[in-house]
């Protein structure tokens, strides 16, 4: 019972959702369904992130009135994972953008949300 | 100096400032951009000069004042520094051919063109490996901005096909970047360099998520379908970002990141590059599209590079050579293929000949494609060869055999492209060429002869004087606009200087034998065959360049030391005289032929040398006989090479058509010349081989069949053909059976028989197929069956044919009989009995075609339409006479060339020599007097000859139309001709001798090659979920193969 900790929990549940996402990306024909399986797998991925940095019994990386500037090193949890899922966020917003926008036009051009309709280059 | 910073401030600053004109002036926005574009270059360049001159330290940029791995630092090093200037100047160029592409899409698209640029700068500069994940995404995400404003539905779904598949990819880097931090506690490289992650456990795990998805960003064949599918789509503007730009500083990241990984993974790097490599371009050969096909050949010269990476320890100082030398080509030569690709705009190859109304762009993509090829002078070439070498020093043979394969297959699919631009169509439409287009285009091709000079010096392998024959090319090339007469006489009086120089100053004075007799061959076998280049009327461009470089090719093999300048010296004469071949008028596909078996004769070649040099350390020519561990398989490699170029049989089928599609005087100098080359490389191989007696003698005992073989199926294939040219090439494949088997005889007499025909074959051949060209000139028909009784119209030329036929058949007094007698004797002292059979069988087959050139052409009745024919211009008759009186010296006083040749075989076969007395030659089989035989055949045939024409005043000159001569009832036109098939009757007897199966054998393996190449691409199905797999895939296969899985 020992492993059973928040950070593995978070672990755990980071793999498990980056695995559906994955299983969307790879099995879904629709293409919306393409990109909410890449925005979980990448949703998992930062879930990973966070608990990697997480040390047990530790707070936010914030110095407020609960964190003495001067001993908080030991206080608080990793900061930099913290600070890395924040632009992967950002990054992954812009990729779900971008895939979003690219949806639409592929609608616009052929009228289908189906991945099967779209391989005319091919070999 | 310029600060590496600023290439971000600038590069930033523009995008976002670009934002502010809208759309309002795009002249303005496109302005800006530029300048943008061409600081960033400026500033990487000033770097790189400042590296190179100044012995410039390395320097780190620490961004927010704090040292990593508390900030992300920026390095700036020479290897940084070379390839930020690669980028960016391909940025520039990009921007320069986009120019009217960016001013349509407006702004949006210029800001995403910096943000791409600025990205990549990013990535080959950061050393923290967070930050370098941040700006590969942003590369990533601005390169499928570009993409999307293309608007063209292809586009648009390989565009999202791209997305998803670097979205799986991006998600490993992510987690391997994470997990690291956790071991190793800093995302600054250097420390992970230095905290061995492989070693701690589960740091292993993440070390291999991080190598992982960097291979993966390098498009590995096979998980690449989506990289493949967004090159065919786009803007052939952008397919050099990607290529260029984009797999450039990926490979940076490789090189960067490679450390972290450690030696353990040099190996699986080596072989994701070598099945990159050989599969890409496998899966190329059955491309039609020249976009993918630019995609496939991109793919593999990244592996390639790949390879050349995980042998960086093995290389040691030639490493950074090695790499530089085949990126510099990939990089250049591929963006100028893209650009031109663009500028045609079809996408089918097939559709490329469009381009022959440009001869200017044909040059320029036949320098890219070479270029891609690694032949010389450019640049890949020498750092191939170092790649060879070091792979076979290191015993890695199977590596070497897969790399040249997989060069063969880039050959093929190159080199049929290249031919299908020169395919003669009428009508083709005018191509428009924007002048803007035009300028990356000509700047990379002067690029690529800069470094090709750079290459060559930096190798330290050859001297300055193998640039010469070069800056002639090139002047004559730029002096092309002149008539050829002056060109002719330029041609000829540069080959006339060089042999002088060559042979009467260099060689004479050492009196080296064998370099004096093949010189004279080459070169001045060149002088005699310019000249009926006087009759050609215009300019005939680009004929005189090429003439040039395959002759100073010639020479190059004369005065090559080492084997580095042989193969130099051998590529160059091949890629000439291919494209002297390919001139002809149907020629595309005989020459497709004849460079695909030259190609993979110079690879065995190249692969022999390999080895050769793997034992003995050396590549001094003189080395070859030092080899004995790999003696066998180095002197059997290496023979197939010359053996493909002297069409001995087996693979002798490129040579019929070749030599019957090429232009007439080429035909005359590849026949008497060029096969020579073949003969002499034997001949430097095999006298390595009779120093010494640990080679295997079934070497010499199997090349004598070979010879013994292609001696009868050449002459027996010649006797039935109606094509004359091809009738003469099918007896060069008899006759070069005859001196591979001469030679392989290893005997002083056999020597000495090879040496002699090869003198008499360049004498009598030359001047055969220039006899028959003339007359070809005037009939303007090659089928014999259209020709007859010009012996009234052409005289001179008959007499020509005559007496070069008497020397070919061997028969006394002239000169062939020489080398018969000789022949006779090397035989009857060998022992080989039944191969000698065989031989002497092919000697009288040789009399029927000869007897078909005389008698079909310029006997028999006249053809009407030949009524008013001339006789053949005098530039045609004036080497045929050059060469009678070199055939009648030789015949009356063969001693004067038998006697030294005899001396200097004997340093290497002491015994059985001939014996002088005067001017009879004697073996201890018999004695024969040249010059007493000419004398009595002079006699006879003086007497005979007086008989005769008092004889003449009773002859009945009968008209051609008298019936009583002739009875004819035509009913094809071909047999109207009294001689059409003459040799039916041996062809029922003999038929299954000359069976096209070798032909069918070798069109079985290149269709098979085809057919499963067409298979295996099927796995590439267009659908970007398919792609997305391939890669998880890739990864579970790769880490079972590292774990030991396998």
């Amino acid at each position: 019972m020992e492993n059973i900790t928040l950070q593995n929990i978070s672990l755990a549940i980071g793999i498990l959702v980056i695995l559906i996402g994955l299983w969307g990306l790879l099995t879904q024909k629709n293409l919306i369904k393409i990109v909410i399986g890449f925005a979980l797998f990448d949703t998992g991925i930062h879930i990973v992130m966070v608990s990697i940095g997480y040390i047990k019994n530790r707070t936010a990386p914030i110095i407020d009135s609960a964190v003495d500037m001067n001993n908080a090193s030991n206080l608080v949890v990793d900061p930099i994972p913290q600070a890395l899922v924040l632009t992967a966020i950002v990054i992954g917003l812009g990729i779900t953008a971008l895939m979003l926008s690219y949806v639409l036009k592929m609608y616009q051009k052929k009228k289908s949300l189906d991945i099967t309709n779209y391989k005319d280059l091919k070999w | 100096m310029v600060g590496p910073i600023y290439i971000i401030a600038i590069a930033l600053g523009t995008a976002f400032s670009l934002g502010f004109f809208k759309n309002a002036n795009r002249n303005i926005s496109f302005s800006l951009m530029f300048l943008a574009m061409a600081f960033l270059t400026f500033i990487s360049g000033q770097w790189l000069y400042a590296f190179l001159t100044q012995q410039q330290e390395t320097i780190q940029i620490f961004t927010a004042g704090f040292k990593p791995p508390f900030s992300i630092s920026l390095q700036m090093g020479f290897h940084e520094a070379v390839f930020l200037t690669m980028i960016n100047s391909l940025g520039l160029l990009s921007a320069i051919y986009l120019f009217d592409h960016l001013r349509e899409k407006g702004v949006n698209m210029m800001m995403v063109f910096m943000l791409l640029f600025m990205g990549l700068n990013v990535v080959v500069m950061t050393r923290d490996i967070f930050n370098l994940f941040v700006f590969l995404e942003i590369s990533s995400i601005a390169l499928v901005g570009l993409i999307i404003l293309e608007k063209k539905q292809d586009a648009i779904s390989s565009g999202f096909k791209y997305l998803i598949a670097s979205g799986v990819i991006s998600g490993i880097l992510l987690i391997g970047i994470v997990a690291t931090y956790y071991y190793s506690g800093s995302l600054y490289i250097n420390d992970l360099i230095s905290a061995n992650l492989s070693l701690v456990k589960g740091g292993s795990v993440a070390v291999f998520l991080i190598m992982i998805a960097v291979i993966l960003e390098l498009k590995p064949f096979p998980a690449n379908g989506w990289a493949l599918d967004v090159y065919q789509s786009v803007n052939a503007g952008i397919g050099p970002i990607i290529s260029g730009g984009i797999a450039t500083a990926s490979l940076f990241i490789l090189y960067k990141l490679l450390p972290i990984g450690g030696d353990a993974w040099l190996l699986p790097i080596g072989i994701t590059g070598v099945i990159s490599f050989l599969g890409s371009n496998f899966l190329g050969i059955k491309q039609k599209s020249s976009n993918r096909i630019l995609a496939y050949s991109s793919i593999s010269q990244v592996g390639l590079l790949m390879i050349i990476m995980s042998l960086s320890t093995s290389l040691g100082d030639k490493f950074e050579f090695v790499f530089f030398s085949v990126l510099i080509s990939q990089y250049l030569a591929k963006a100028g293929l893209f650009w031109i690709a663009g500028i045609i705009n079809k996408d089918e190859i097939d559709d490329w000949n469009i381009l022959k109304k440009s001869p200017g762009l044909i040059v320029l993509v036949g320098i890219f494609m070479f270029t891609l090829l690694g032949l010389p002078p450019f640049p890949a070439f020498y750092g191939k060869w170092e790649l060879i070498m070091n792979l076979s020093q290191s015993g890695n043979f199977v590596w070497v055999g897969i790399i040249l394969l997989g060069s063969l297959f880039e050959a093929i699919y190159l080199l049929r492209w290249f031919g299908k631009i020169l395919i003669k169509q009428d009508n083709l439409e005018d191509l428009k060429i924007k002048f803007h287009k035009l300028i990356p285009v000509i700047f990379v091709s002067f690029a690529i002869l800069l470094f090709s000079y750079l290459t060559a010096k930096w190798s330290g392998l050859i001297g300055i004087k193998y640039y010469i024959p070069f800056i002639i090319a090139l002047l004559i090339f730029a002096f092309d606009f002149l008539p050829v007469f002056i060109k002719n006489i330029a041609a000829i009086s540069t080959v006339a200087w060089y042999s002088y120089v060559l042979i009467y100053q260099t060689y004479i004075p050492e009196n080296d034998i064998l370099r004096i007799v093949f010189g004279s061959i080459f070169l001045i076998g060149a002088i005699i065959m310019l000249i009926p280049g006087f009759t050609f009327k215009g300019k005939r461009q680009g004929f005189y360049p090429l003439v040039i470089l395959m002759f100073s090719g010639l020479a190059g093999l004369i005065e090559a030391r080492t084997t580095f300048q042989f193969f130099f010296a051998w590529e160059i004469m091949t890629l000439a005289s291919y494209l002297l071949i390919i001139r002809g008028k149907n020629a595309v596909k005989p020459s497709f032929n004849y460079i695909l078996f030259s190609m993979a004769g110079a690879f065995t070649m190249f692969a022999g040398f390999g080895l050769a040099f793997a034992e003995t350390g050396s590549i001094s020519l003189n080395a070859l006989a030092d080899v004995l561990v790999y003696a066998n398989w180095a002197y059997a490699l290496i023979a197939i090479g010359f053996l493909v170029k002297i069409a001995a049989f087996g693979v002798h089928i490129w040579l019929p058509s070749s030599y019957a599609e090429a232009d007439d005087d080429v035909t005359s100098m590849i026949s008497a010349i060029l096969i020579k080359s073949g003969v002499f490389g034997l001949i430097i191989l095999m006298l390595s081989m009779s120093l010494k007696n640990a080679v295997s003698p079934n070497i010499p005992y199997v090349l004598g069949w070979i010879g013994a073989i292609g001696a009868l199926i050449g002459n027996m294939m010649a006797i039935y053909q109606e094509d004359v040219k091809k009738l003469i090439a099918y007896s060069s494949i008899g006759i070069m059976g005859y001196i591979l088997f001469a030679l392989s005889m290893m005997s002083h007499m056999g020597w000495l028989t090879a040496f002699t025909y090869s003198i008499v074959h360049f004498l009598y051949k030359g001047l055969l197929f220039l006899a028959i060209a003339g007359v070809i000139y005037r009939t303007q028909t090659r089928n014999i069956y259209e020709m007859g009784g010009l012996i009234k119209r052409m005289p001179l030329s008959f007499i020509s044919v005559l007496i070069g036929i008497i020397t070919l058949a061997g028969m006394p007094p002239l000169a062939g009989f020489a080398g018969k007698w000789m022949f006779y004797n090397a035989v009857i002292m060998k022992g080989w009995y039944l191969q000698g059979a065989i031989v002497f069988f092919s000697g009288i087959v040789a009399f029927l075609y000869c007897f078909k050139l005389i008698h079909n052409i310029f006997l028999g009745p006249l053809k009407d339409n030949h009524r008013k024919l001339k006789e053949a211009s005098i530039w045609w008759l004036i080497p045929q006479f050059i060469l009678i009186i070199g055939i009648m010296v030789i015949s009356v006083y063969p001693k004067i060339v038998v006697e030294p040749i005899g001396q200097y075989l004997s340093m290497y076969f002491p015994n059985d020599g001939l014996v002088w007395d005067g001017t009879t030659a004697s073996t201890r089989l018999g004695y024969w007097d040249a010059t007493k035989i000419m004398t009595v055949f002079a006699g006879m045939f003086g007497v005979l000859f007086i008989i005769l024409y008092s004889m003449s005043r009773k002859t009945q000159l009968v008209e051609q139309f008298n019936i009583v001569f002739q009875g004819e009832r035509p009913e094809r036109p071909e047999t109207t001709h009294y001689a059409h098939n003459m040799y039916a009757p041996y062809n029922k007897a003999l038929g299954f001798l000359t069976a096209p199966f070798i032909t069918s054998a070798w069109k079985f393996v290149y269709e098979s090659i085809h057919s499963i190449s067409d298979q295996v691409r099927k796995f590439y199905t267009g659908n970007g979920q398919t792609y997305a797999m391939h890669i998880i895939i890739y990864v579970v296969v790769f880490y079972l193969f590292i774990n030991g899985g396998f």
